[in-house]
């Protein structure tokens, strides 16, 4: 009974006694969800151009990051190495297309998947041949000290970490749904034959594409790096997209965005208010838990494109 | 009355195999301008395959295509489609999750000239020039009378207007060459008579030239200019339907029995067996 009590009762009590709390917790969980919505957007990027699932994005995520830090460390001033680490993301787009994906085109799913697997563990080893495998501090000047804003409590990093991620998470998802290209890319995503046929070169597309989640993951991985250090770790925040790509849906960007907001709200209440119940650290399972429930009732996600058959 | 001109496409001792499988055997074929040609022919007889060698998804082993007076062995498929070659496909390929009229759109890609900068920052010319090509697709989806299913996701339409809606993304294109494979395939009598009378109003009007493969055997007679019948990746007759129906090749090798005086179409069930 004490137990029950503990999960289903005090929890909420305790939630509704201090609002203001709440709300904090609820903004904090707001921008970091807005990072996880970055870091799940370069999956449903490259998943909805070329039905591939990239277990290579947390990767590439690092190894962008590592690029952009360590030019730094050698003396290049920011943006020059914002500007070169774009340029290296995009030479890498290039490189996919024409070393993995080229070879593998109309092979199953699995075999590409395979693929990017591979590629995974070479840009691991790659970015740490040529940055070295130590945590490198990235400090960009973005202020972190906590701020005041009517009576809540909010931390001045996330709130400018999820302005950026924001914008960019709102020019991408204009581009899709308004720009000719942006049409282009959704035909390929929906059968390569007919793509093909009305005159969409393919190639053209996946470099576009990869690029665009290359450059997406330099400035997921610039904002995680400052937070926590450019490190390896970096790469398994990949694996928290994942429950925001259940819950979304892997075709949809609205539906990560959308996605990496509950599953950071989500995660920060259920921290804060039930983890005392369960003892602690449910941060770090309770998105995979929520996800599982949603794909007992919306196998599809909150947005992802319902697969309509004519039987 | 039209005038059929000179040959648009040529095709010359076309060669393709599939493993032990010939599709194509020595195929040489020429469409002229401004004509509806029809393949006709068994299942697994290899038209599908020519279509698709003229639009470049297979590449032929030997032989090469005129188009345009350009000879080439193959080309691909984006380039055939920015060479004025559109088509359609025998089990509908359209953009599933998009509406029709983004799938119309489509069709206008190639023609639209502002460069990927312009189209993703999408503001002045690229906008203005996104209304153009909109209107162009309105006409398209005036003319197909499509109207009502503008902003339906076509997975949900029922199929005959699936078909419509896939003419329509291919004439967005302004092809001068069209290839239709199986444009009546699973309509009722209704619907095939408005496709009927589309793809002569096409071929009128917009003065298309037209390539279709089509089994309903009344409508070939009736719309199409010539008729090429191919059989095991060969061809065994070339001409105006009249002719072609008393053929007695044809009638030997497609229709069955050689007494048989009514057209129909193919059911000998052990010939299919073979193909596949």
């Amino acid at each position: 009974m004490d137990v029950v009590t503990a999960v289903f009762v005090t929890p909420f009590a305790n939630m509704w006694s201090n609002p203001e709390f709440v709300l904090e917790v609820i903004i904090g969980g707001l921008l970091s969800g807005v990072m996880y919505s970055l870091v799940a957007l370069g999956f449903v990027l490259i998943y909805k151009a070329s039905g591939v699932f990239n277990f290579a994005q947390g990767t590439m995520v690092l190894f962008a990051a590592l690029t952009f830090v360590g030019l730094i460390e050698h003396g290049v001033p920011i943006w020059g190495a914002f500007v070169i680490a774009i340029a290296v993301m995009v030479l890498l787009a290039v490189a996919i297309e024409r070393l993995v994906l080229r070879p593998l085109v109309n092979q199953e799913q699995i075999i590409l998947f395979m693929a990017t697997i591979g590629l995974a563990f070479f840009l691991e080893g790659f970015g740490q041949l040529v940055w070295g495998g130590d945590v490198h501090p990235l400090d960009i000047g973005i202020p972190k000290a906590p701020l005041i804003i009517g009576g809540v409590l909010v931390n001045e990093f996330d709130l400018v970490a999820a302005t950026v991620a924001g914008s960019l998470v709102a020019a991408l998802a204009l581009f899709f749904q308004h720009t000719a290209v942006g049409r282009a890319l959704r035909a390929v995503a929906d059968d390569h034959q007919a793509a093909q046929s009305v005159g969409i070169p393919l190639r053209s597309i996946w470099v576009i594409v990869w690029s665009v989640a290359g450059v997406v993951g330099l400035v997921a991985g610039i904002m995680w790096g400052s937070r926590l250090g450019v490190q390896f770790s970096i790469s398994l925040v990949a694996l928290k997209a994942l429950p925001v790509l259940i819950l979304g849906g892997f075709t949809s960007v609205p539906g990560a965005i959308v996605g990496g907001l509950i599953i950071g709200v989500g995660e920060k209440l259920a921290e804060v208010f039930w983890g005392p119940a369960f003892g602690g650290a449910i941060e770090d399972w309770f998105a995979y838990a929520l996800a599982l429930v949603f794909l007992l009732f919306r196998p599809h996600g909150l947005f992802g494109e319902r697969i309509i058959e004519r039987v | 009355m039209k005038r059929i001109g000179d040959p648009v496409l040529t095709a010359d001792r076309i060669m393709l195999t599939f493993g032990g499988i010939t599709a194509l055997n020595q195929i040489s074929l020429a469409i002229r301008h401004h004509e509806i040609l029809a393949m006709i022919g068994p299942n697994g007889a290899g038209k599908t395959s020519m279509l698709n060698v003229i639009n470049g998804f297979y590449h032929p082993q030997s032989g090469s295509i005129t188009w345009k007076g350009e000879t080439r062995r193959h080309m691909r498929p984006y380039q055939a489609a920015a060479h004025g070659i559109a088509r359609t496909f025998q089990n509908v390929a359209l953009f599933r999750g998009m509406t029709t009229l983004d799938n119309i759109m489509t069709g206008r890609l190639l023609r639209m000239r502002r460069n990927f900068l312009w189209q993703a920052l999408y503001f002045g010319p690229a906008e203005k020039e996104e209304l153009a090509h909109r209107a162009y697709a309105e006409r398209i989806i005036d003319f197909l009378e499509i109207q009502s299913i503008r902003k339906t996701p076509v997975g949900r339409l029922p199929y005959g207007l699936q078909k419509r809606v896939e003419l329509g993304r291919a004439l967005a294109m302004e092809p001068e060459l069209l290839l239709l494979d199986e444009p009546m395939a699973g309509m009722n009598v209704e619907e095939k008579e408005d496709m009927c009378r589309f793809i002569l109003d096409i071929n009128d009007e917009f003065g298309t030239t037209i390539a279709l493969i089509e089994h309903d055997m009344g409508v070939v007679m009736d719309i199409s200019d010539r008729v090429i019948v191919l059989d095991y990746g060969r061809k065994i007759a070339d001409g105006p339907p009249d002719e072609v129906r008393a053929s007695p090749e044809v009638i030997a090798a497609y229709l069955g029995e050689p007494d048989q005086g009514e057209v129909r179409a193919p059911s000998a069930s052990q010939r299919r067996l073979v193909a596949m």
